[in-house]
């Protein structure tokens, strides 16, 4: 399932398949407004972007930036005003209806009813016909819940387990749909620091066994730095992308590379972006 | 330098847990307590009734009442299994209506305004006065106590799981809508099995209702057998015992068939907070 990407080599897993699925995302003069009784609030102007098959991009910014509607404008869940998004060339409607793209929210949103096993496969249960691409077959979404740590786990119900291990099952529930674009809206934000710290290189090790293109929507510096090929700042009133940053940091990324130069430089820019954004 | 105060543990001794009550026995003391409850409402019900020797014709004790039945088994059977037929067609009918007409209103908004306004006649009207309605629509067959149990069970049905299905997890829902899983997908696969728990929520307050609506049914109906024929005629010709006996079968049917539904919740709610004992449920944290 390895393949080449912007931030550098990527290990391959054992038994993984070799497929390349990322796909391109096309955003190009994007924007939105919401209604708000009489008048209209402006979330997103002009929203151009562009993210190569593979690529980890972070959006990051205050709250009510846009972040979260700009995925959803991605994902086909929210419509929009002005501008072009394309999912591998087709609208986001249509990548929706072929599945190609997969979503993991803010919270994890396990089915209560449903064990480990049966929760990972939600996603690829729906709309079999719609789908382009076929999803992870059950010996491999079985491997990648062994990766999360989970391997114990497969027949336990969601009450069963920790919040940390809820949001693993999210997370391979989004990998298992073999989606080539995931959407991943903030979905450490209700961790703890330790907990959170072990996700982002759980999640990064998932990504180099699949290669997806992610949009990962995050408040945390130090997460986008790390899990990135580029984070993306955003600024409010109205939404928008004002700082690019392309992380130089070699692939695979590790914890050790927290210490590195260019990590810590990164992240002063990063931060630098943000302070003038809320200065503003 | 000053001594510091250690605890038992300073010296590294390790902590044991307190001792936990075992499963078995927590379950087994759930088991127990309603059984308890009841046997100390009776006691309380046959010493009052000796302490202040009250008339039998007033309230017989309740040993009484239970030497009548086992005298007279055969003759509570025969009319409980009338009553309980009664009760199960209407219960049935009331949930299979509920379930198709609360899925249409979950689903439409104009099917919900259309419904509202129905429902609220239906629950604001007495529903023991259409017993005789349909006792002129169905003449003297079980028809007539049927609909009267189901129109009791109806409301609290459709209400509970309308709520149910439209109570539905909003991160869950997009989740589903991010694949663009089709509404009869979403409805099995989400909303359904969401709002199990307002369904069985409603399902036990219903054993009381359509056995209530039963026993209405046969008291204006026109009935000659079942527990509510059975009771009015002991209430009518001073039969005490057989008044007190058939509402006793009653009671007990009820019981049973609280008992009997809660064990079916306990199996398919399993994933349900409400089927946790106290102190939640043992989490792999």
């Amino acid at each position: 399932m390895a393949r080449p990407t912007p931030g550098g080599s990527r290990t391959s897993s054992p038994g993984s398949s070799g497929r390349s699925i990322g796909a391109a995302v096309s955003i190009r003069g994007v924007s939105k407004w919401f209604p708000t009784g009489r008048s209209h609030l402006h979330a997103l102007d002009e929203i151009d972007m562009e993210i190569g098959p593979g690529e980890f991009v972070s959006l990051i910014g205050p709250s009510g930036c846009g972040k979260s509607t700009l995925l959803r404008v991605v994902g086909g869940l929210l419509p929009y005003e002005i501008g072009t998004v394309t999912v591998d060339g087709t609208s986001p409607a249509q990548a929706r209806d072929t599945k190609q793209i997969g979503f993991a929210p803010q919270t994890p949103s396990l089915l209560g009813w449903r064990t480990v096993r049966r929760n990972v496969t939600l996603l690829a249960e729906v709309n079999r016909r719609g789908a382009l691409h076929p999803p992870l077959s059950e010996a491999e979404t079985l491997e990648l819940l062994e990766t999360v740590g989970l391997g114990d786990f497969l027949d336990r119900l969601p009450k069963e387990l920790s919040g940390g291990m809820q949001q693993r099952v999210s997370l391979v529930r989004c990998f298992a749909l073999g989606a080539p674009v995931l959407l991943m809206d903030e979905p450490f934000s209700a961790l703890d620091e330790i907990t959170r710290n072990e996700m982002r290189y759980l999640l990064l090790d998932l990504w180099e066994r699949t290669g997806n293109t992610v949009i990962f929507v995050t408040h945390s510096i130090p997460e986008a730095v790390i899990l990135s090929d580029r984070v993306l700042v955003m600024a409010t009133k109205p939404g928008r992308i004002v700082h690019s940053e392309t992380i130089q940091l070699p692939r695979p990324r590790s914890a050790e590379m927290e210490d590195d130069d260019r990590y810590l430089s990164h992240m002063r820019s990063v931060r630098r972006a943000l302070g003038e954004v809320s200065a503003r | 330098m000053t001594a510091q105060t250690l605890g038992p543990n300073a010296a590294g001794v390790a902590k044991e847990p307190p001792p936990e009550r075992p499963q078995r026995a927590r379950r087994s003391a759930m088991v127990v307590a309603p059984v308890v409850g009841l046997a100390v409402v009776f006691a309380i019900w046959e010493l009052y009734v000796r302490v202040f020797d009250i008339s039998r014709l007033t309230l017989p004790t309740p040993s009484s009442i239970l030497v009548h039945l086992v005298d007279e088994p055969g003759f509570y059977w025969r009319h409980a299994q009338v009553t309980l037929r009664e009760a199960a067609m209407g219960y049935g009918i009331a949930l299979g209506a509920a379930l198709l007409v609360a899925t249409f209103m979950a689903h439409s908004r104009f099917v919900e305004r259309a419904s509202m306004p129905v429902i609220v006649l239906l629950q604001s009207t007495p529903v023991a006065v259409l017993a005789p309605v349909f006792l002129i629509w169905f003449g003297f067959t079980h028809w007539p106590k049927v609909l009267v149990a189901a129109v009791f069970c109806y409301i609290p049905f459709t209400i509970n799981e309308f709520t149910g299905l439209r109570s539905v997890d909003p991160n869950a829902y997009e989740l589903l809508r991010s694949v663009s899983a089709g509404k009869v997908e979403i409805f099995a696969k989400l909303r359904f099995p969401q709002s199990l728990p307002y369904l069985f929520s409603a399902g036990r307050l219903c054993v009381g209702l359509s056995l209530v609506g039963a026993v209405i049914g046969e008291m204006f109906g026109g009935s000659t057998e079942g527990l509510g024929n059975t009771a009015r005629v002991g209430q009518t010709r001073l039969l005490i015992d057989q008044l007190w006996g058939s509402i006793l079968v009653l009671a007990l049917i009820g019981v049973i068939g609280n008992l009997l539904l809660a064990a079916v919740e306990s199996r398919v709610l399993r994933w349900h907070s409400s089927q946790d004992l106290p102190g939640g449920p043992t989490a792999a944290r």
